[in-house]
Order: structure tokens, then sequence, then C-alpha cells
């Protein structure tokens, strides 16, 4: 039988961090091989995305993203039921959010953002809402919540929680590199300063229990 | 099928190694490998900064035919009425005025080590005049004649790699977190293991966040700082007395010049505590393994080679020489620019960093390129405005892999310059708003389209490789030179770039043994490799043997000078020029890759703190106008807590918000580089932002159709 674990998730050091928007780039190219982000040639017409975001203030720097919360508060608001546990991480179904902001106001890390959709490169139109522009009605183009999905179905192998040095990172055409290894996010795999891990705890156990025991 | 190809990134002077990804003749991506001083790691650029390759026209669109201006518009031509027409020209202004009314330029960037070597052989060769300079001059410059000055080379003394095992890290105006972050990885790992780091910068950088100890010293006050250092070190005798009496010479008057400046009347100056000025001399003179690393808020100055080597002295005090994990580091900021210096793409000196003046070395050359060589010291790229606006002694200028109307200070004047001037050559692979002053144009392949070395930063020379056919009717760089130089009467012809390169390392000592094979074997060579069985050079001056003329360091400080123009009621704030992370140089690279330009793009930007902002009620994100005596844009606000009142920042990268429409041209007196660090400027709220935007866009439309974006096959 399969061990229960927690969700995992991707943390930053900010010591190590240096605010260079790798991890954004990356999280953006991976999610939007539909919208012509990956093929070598044509212009993307999308703006960048990204579903981690760095922030800068005075005293730190350092990208926040999803914590993949066990008891996620942003679902628990989610009125169309849109936000859902699947497969060790919390994920928004795109197709079926329509926008209410209520799961950005519920995360308390701020990891949710809305931006508008695209699919084929293009801004995604809505069937029947309007919006007056120019005079003229026009179809409105959808806005959706967008966040971390640990990159889901598009991992990739490298360095990982074990700090080994990322012999692998994302290439643009998004495939998983060589290397071996477990599986992990691009924004994990892409960082120059290996300020980022995906951490993956188990259930009743601790990471740090055992070094602060040791400092006693 | 896949295809990879090993090759170094083109940004920065890191030396990156990376595989191209090539599918059917076409690059489609980048992944980092194994490299010294990169161990598989690229940062943003590295990883998206490739698609340029593909002429994606974003900003400009890729060069593909030599065109000449006819009836004032610029018409594709074949290549051999161009090489004719170029030649005619140069000839007939040589023979008219002479050789030195003609000024060239070295590439740092795209070209290689072969390309700038053949180039300068042109200059001297061809045309007959020292004229030969390029963008280090704006740059690095200082750090080569103060180097050479204190301790015989102007390169690093150093290397990356050994900079995570120093004890304690000085980063002085260098903010690598941008503009190299993979040297800021090496910093990080030093912090790691334990070493103390401080940074001095008027700014809070992500190093001075991270930092033990930042100093922020207000801005142009470099050299009362360093002077304060020398005095704390002196007075409190914590230099290696021992080392001084042996390895250095310049003692007593070096003790002399830094006598008044101690840490309190420093302190009057610099805004640094008189406190912390101290504590960290103590630190720096007690550690073991203290290294120090700079950039260009040292060296964009109007005084910056003395600062340069009064950095230097500090180490030299302390004996930080001739181990691993010491010395002095000037991070070099363009792929290339270490190279073509090595090169001998400078006034002053012959490939190999051999003296022009030497008639010694000058017989040598003359020897193997089988003609009379000029004895003079050439002109300085940051003089080509006043030579030909003042004293009209330039008539041609033949300008190779750079585009000063975007990097150069005050721009106004750049134009003025190259519409003043007879004849104008750009070789290229953007069309770029100085081909806009051209009469001819020459197409260059692109990093990815041939073969060749780069030095990276800390010496090390590194192959680069071939991965695509160029598109259009375009040539290798140093191809179109050795064509040109034939059209003059001067027969040039290479088979490959390994022979351009086995020439180089004939007549020049230091890069005697740094063979093709052996890079292949090694991953690179760090020069000095004087030999073919010597494995090259990690760190420099071994057994505290410097390169000077009597193998000693040499001691340097004098007065602090202000900047030249210093703000006022007109002109309230300063601006200091910077780089930003995502963006590279002039952005004819960066600003066409999608994924880059999406990330930030024109205007570009203005980092003001919080309280210019309210009280000028501008708010973060509004275009604002910014003007200084020389110049008006527009650009971005971004309003940060890390910058101090009264200071602002831009980036040279953008076009439309172009810093150097509004930077002053005042020079350093020995390195000749412009005070991009320090001017004055006044800003101005936009009340119609609708109206600003749309111009904006519109500026950004003519700016492409001007760049030839749309008018060829994509």
């Amino acid at each position: 039988m399969k061990k229960e674990r927690p969700n995992s998730f991707v943390i930053a050091e900010a010591g190590k961090c240096i605010g260079c928007k790798a991890c954004e780039l990356a999280c953006f190219a991976v999610h939007n091989r539909d919208n012509g982000v990956a093929a070598a040639v044509g212009t993307v017409t999308v703006p960048v995305i990204p579903r981690l975001h760095v922030i800068r203030t005075d005293s730190f720097t350092m990208p926040v993203q999803c914590r993949h919360c066990e008891n996620a508060p942003c679902a628990g608001v989610c009125p169309v039921q849109a936000i859902v546990q699947e497969e060790g991480a919390i994920t928004i179904n795109e197709d079926r959010c329509i926008g209410c902001k209520a799961c950005a106001m519920a995360c308390p890390f701020g990891a949710i953002s809305l931006y508008k959709a695209y699919s084929s490169g293009q801004e995604h139109k809505q069937p029947h809402l309007r919006e007056r522009l120019d005079g003229r009605l026009e179809r409105k183009t959808r806005v959706i919540a967008y966040k971390c999905d640990l990159c889901h179905d598009i991992t990739h192998s490298g360095n990982i929680a074990s700090g080994e040095s990322a012999a692998a990172a994302v290439n643009n055409s998004g495939s998983p590199s060589e290397g071996g290894g477990e599986p992990v996010p691009a924004c994990v795999s892409v960082c120059p300063e290996q300020a980022l891990m995906l951490v993956s705890p188990s259930l009743g156990e601790s990471r740090s229990r055992k070094a602060a025991g040791l400092r006693l | 099928m896949t295809n990879k190809v090993l090759t170094i990134c083109p940004y920065c002077g890191s030396g990156c190694h990376m595989n191209l990804l090539v599918e059917d003749g076409k690059v489609v991506g980048a992944e980092p490998a194994d490299g010294r001083t990169n161990e598989g790691n690229l940062c943003l650029k590295g990883h998206y900064g490739w698609d340029f390759l593909n002429d994606p026209q974003i900003l400009t669109a890729r060069l593909r035919k030599p065109m000449i201006r006819k009836e004032g518009v610029l018409r594709e031509v074949s290549w051999e009425e161009a090489i004719q027409f170029t030649a005619e020209k140069l000839t007939a202004i040589k023979e008219k005025y002479g050789p030195d009314a003609i000024m060239g330029t070295g590439s740092a960037r795209g070209p290689g080590n072969e390309a700038n070597y053949v180039m300068q052989k042109f200059m001297r060769a061809v045309i007959g005049t020292n004229n030969i300079d390029h963008c280090a001059r704006v740059c690095h410059g200082p750090s080569v004649a103060g180097l050479t000055y204190s301790l015989g080379d102007g390169a690093m003394s150093n290397s990356i790699p050994e900079i995570e095992d120093a004890d304690l890290l000085f980063i002085f105006g260098y903010n690598p977190a941008v503009t190299h972050p993979i040297v800021a990885r090496r910093i990080v790992k030093a912090k790691e293991k334990g070493a103390t780091i401080i940074v001095s910068d008027p700014r809070k950088t992500e190093l001075a966040r991270i930092a033990d100890t930042w100093l922020p010293l207000k801005g142009g006050t470099n050299m009362a700082l360093v002077n304060a250092f020398g005095n704390v070190l002196i007075e409190e005798e914590l230099y290696d007395k021992d080392y001084a009496a042996n390895y250095v010479e310049g003692f007593a008057e070096y003790k002399e010049s830094v006598k008044k400046y101690t840490p309190e009347y420093a302190e009057s100056i610099t805004g640094v505590k008189a406190d912390d000025i101290r504590k960290v001399m103590r630190q720096y003179a007690k550690s073991n393994k203290a290294m120090i690393l700079y950039g260009m808020g040292v060296c964009q100055f109007a005084q910056a080679v003395d600062v340069v080597r009064g950095l230097a002295s500090l180490a030299l005090l302390t004996g930080n020489f001739g181990r691993p994990g010491v010395g002095i580091g000037p991070v070099r900021g363009q792929n290339n620019v270490q190279g073509s210096c090595d090169m001998g793409a400078l006034p002053n000196v012959y490939p190999g960093y051999q003296s022009v003046t030497d008639p010694k070395i000058r017989k040598k050359f003359e020897k193997a390129w089988g003609v009379m060589l000029p004895d003079k010291i050439g002109y300085h790229l940051t003089e080509i405005p006043h030579l030909v606006l003042k004293e009209d002694k330039v008539k041609a200028y033949y300008i190779f892999g750079e585009d000063p109307v975007q990097s150069d200070p005050n721009a106004a004047e750049v134009r003025e310059t190259l519409e003043k001037m007879e004849f104008v050559i750009v070789q290229d692979i953007f069309m770029n708003k100085t081909a806009l002053h051209a009469d001819v144009v020459l197409p260059a392949t692109s990093w990815g389209e041939h073969d060749g070395v780069y030095s990276s930063a800390d010496r090390g020379f590194q192959r680069i490789r071939k991965a695509v056919d160029p598109p259009g009717d375009v040539k290798p760089d140093w191809q179109i030179i050795t064509e040109l130089a034939t059209a003059m009467g001067y027969p040039m012809s290479y088979r490959d770039t390994e022979e351009i390169w086995d020439e180089m390392r004939a007549l020049s000592p230091k890069f005697a043994g740094a063979s093709y094979k052996k890079m292949e074997e090694q991953g690179g060579v760090q020069w000095p490799c004087p030999t073919e069985d010597h494995p090259g050079t990690p760190y420099l001056y071994e057994g505290n043997r410097f390169s000077t003329p009597n193998g000693k360091g040499r001691l340097f400080a004098c007065e602090w000078r202000a900047p030249l123009e210093q703000p006022d009621q007109e002109y309230p704030l300063t601006l200091s020029t910077v780089r930003e992370v995502g963006h590279y140089s002039v952005r004819t690279m960066t600003g066409n890759c999608r994924a880059l330009s999406k990330l930030s793009d024109e205007p570009g930007y203005i980092q003001i703190s919080p309280g210019d902002a309210s009280s000028l009620g501008i708010e973060d994100g509004q275009l604002v106008r910014i003007i200084s005596r020389r110049g008006r844009i527009v650009a971005r606000a971004q309003i940060s807590d890390r910058v101090k009142t009264g200071a602002t920042y831009m980036t040279y990268h953008f076009w439309i918000g172009a810093c150097n429409e509004l930077t002053g041209d005042a020079l350093d007196p020995i390195s000749k580089t412009p005070e991009y660090k320090y001017c004055a400027i006044r800003l101005e709220r936009i009340p119609d932002q609708l109206r600003a935007e749309q111009k904006v866009r519109e500026q950004y439309e003519s700016l492409r159709k001007q760049m030839h974006v749309g008018a060829g096959q994509a």
C-alpha cells in the first residue's frame, strides 16, 4: 500500500535568492507550451503569467508560491468547486473557474493571482458576457485564478530537496531533461542559486527536529 | 532529432558552458552544461536568451544583405559592391587625410577573439593607425589601466570558482545578482560556507541585503572611502609589514596621501559611519583569505582609475595575492570584453598587452605582418565626439559590433558626430540605432552561427561553436574584414578561426600555449599560458611576483574629486545607470528574445525613492518625463524603498527610455571612461497618462519600422 503523505510544496530560501526571476520565466514557459512559448519561431502573444511571484521588500527577496495546504482555505471558499486535491497537489480547474477572486482573498500566502485566460496564444473570449469597448459590445476575455500546480504533468528531474546541484534543468520545449532523480517543478530545476526546493514532508515527521536536537 | 552543440553563453563574462538544442537546422532550446565557472547552472538569459537567432523581429530585424546608402536610403547591394565601395572610400580618406583620420572598433560581444584580432590587424597593418578601441572604454577601461599600473595585468587576479572559498568578500560597486547571477551564486555559496560579506553600494542591492555589513555610501565618493580604508590599515597597523616591505613599493607616498582621510573625515564626505569603516578594515585585515570584487560602481566615474588602484592597494597592503581565494576581481560585464582587450582592440597595445610604443615589440609585429606599423598610441573611443566636432580630425568610423548611439553617453552628441563624419561603416547582426547613420552596413554571422574563442572574465579562453547556418547572405566578421583588407591591397586570408588563433598566439607570449586542442581537452585555458605543456593559470602572481616592470606591486592614493555635474535647483536629482537581470547591453539580442522581452519591455524604468515619488505625485508604474541638460525621455516609474531620496537609477538597455540621452560626457582623465554613474536630472509627472501610453506605443512602432521590422522575411 502506498504510504500516505502530505502534499509536497516548493519553498525558497531568502538568504540565497537574488531575485533574478528565472523561476518565473521557467514557470511561464512550461505552462504555456500551447500558447507558442515553447516554439522556436513566431511571436509570443501572451504576457508572462508566472504561478509564483518574486517579491522584493526593503529587507528580503524571494518567490512566493502555493503551500498546497492540507486543509486548503481556497478550496473551501470556491463557490464552483474548481479547486480540488489531486495527486498530491491542490489544483485549480481553470475551465471551471469563474474569476470570483474568493480564493485569492482566502489564501494567507497571496499565492493566487488572477490574469486573463489564453488558449492557442489568443485571449480566451467568453461565449455570453459582453463588455462595451469604444462604444461597441465585444465578447469579454475570461479572467481566471492561477497558482502553482507543482508542474503536475510536466515535471522535471534534477536537484531536489537533498540539495544536489542541478545536473539538469528545464529546456524550452518543456520536455523533462535527462539526469535521473525525483521529478521536480521547473522553478526548482532552473534556479541558478539553488534557492528553491521541493519539500516532501511525511506525517508526524519534521526535517528540523533532529537538527534542533543536535544544537541543544 | 535534437542535436546538441556545446558552446559558451553570449551574455556576461561568467563564461557559462551550455548546449544549444538544434532541430532541423534551427535552435529550439538551451540547457546548461558542466563548465568550470557555471557547474551546470545558467541564469535566465542563458536559459531563455537564444531565440533572437530565429529572428522574431520584436525590437529590430536581423541584417541579411549588405547595404549602401544611396540618395539617403540604405539599399541592399551585393557583397562585391559593398566591399569594393568600402575599400575605395577608406583608401580615398586615408590618402586625403592620413591613416589617423580613420577610427575602428573591436567588438566585445558575439564575434569572438579571432575577429577582434583580425580587426586590430586591419586597423594597424592595412589602415596604418592605432585608432582601435571598443566598449571596454565605457566599462572596465579603468580596470585595465589601473590594475596594469598596480599589479601588471589588467584582469581578475583570481578565478570565479575561488570566490566561494574566500573567508571574506569585499564587494564594491558591483551588483552581480543582476549582472552575473552565476557569479552571485559563488558569493551565496561563500556565505553558506561562513564567509563574511561586506558590500559597499549606495543602493540596497540583493547582496547588500544578505551582507554582514552594508556600507551605503553617497554616489561619487568612492575615492574618499577607499582612502579611509588605507588610512585605517596604516594608522591601526593592520597591514602586513613583511609583505609591504618585500613585495610592494610606494609605501611612504601612500601613507602620506591617505593621512588626511581619517574615518571621521571620510564619513563627512561619504556618509558611511566612521566606526563601520574601521570595523570592516579590521575584518578585512584579519581575514586569511580576503577577496575584493568590483564592477561598474567603481569604473563609471570620472575618477575611476584612481579608485581601481586604491582598491588594489588594499589587497597589496594586506598580502592578499598569489594564493587561491584572494586578490582583486574586476568582473567583466560583456561575454568577451576580456577577450577584445586580450586581442589588442585597444589603442595602446597589440594582442597580449604588448605596448605599441615599444620598438622591439613593434618590430616583431612589423615582421609578422610585413608592413611598417605606427608608433603613436591611437584615439580613445570616447574622445571621438570631441575629435570630430571640435577638432575635425576623424573622418571615417568603422563600427564593428557596437551601437554607440545607444550605449555611449550623450546620445545627441554621438548622433551629431556620426552625421558629421564623411564615412561610417556599421558591421552588425541586427539593425540598430547607429546603423541609421551608416553609409555602409555589413551583415555578419551571430553567436551560434560561427566558431571561435571567448575569454571569460577570469581570463579563461573557451571555445564557441557553430550550431546553425545563418539566415540570408551574411558572412563571419573576420571574413568580411579580410575581404576588405584584400580589396585595399593587403591580401589577407584564413582557412578558419583556428588558423587566426594560431597566428595570434605565436605573437603573444602570454597566450602562446593556449591551443584549440588544449581548450578542447580542458574545457578552457586561463591565461597566462606561455607554453604548449602549461595548463594555464587560475590565479596570478604566484610567489608574490607582480607583472610590473620591477616585479613589485605599486601602492597608490590621491585626493578625492567630486563628480562633475552636481544636482542644483533646476536638476535636483542624481541619475546613475545600472542593469536589469533579464536584459543585456543595448538589447538588440535580449530585446529580440520572446520570453525576456515579455518579462520587461519598452520604455524601460526609472527607479526612484518613495519620498521623491510622493513629493512629485508620481505613482508606481506611471510614465514620467526625465530631463537633463542634454536630453529628455519618458520611462516608467519604479518606486523602490531600496533607493535613497535624491537618487534615481535607469538601465541603458531600453530604446525609448534611453538613459544615454541624459548622461554626461565627463571622462576619467586616464582611461577616458565616462561618468555614467552620476549626472543631474529633473523628473516631471505626466498628468495625461493615457495619452503618454499611446505616444510610447506609437514611438515603439515607428522605432521598429526604422529597424526594418517586418520589411524582410521572418
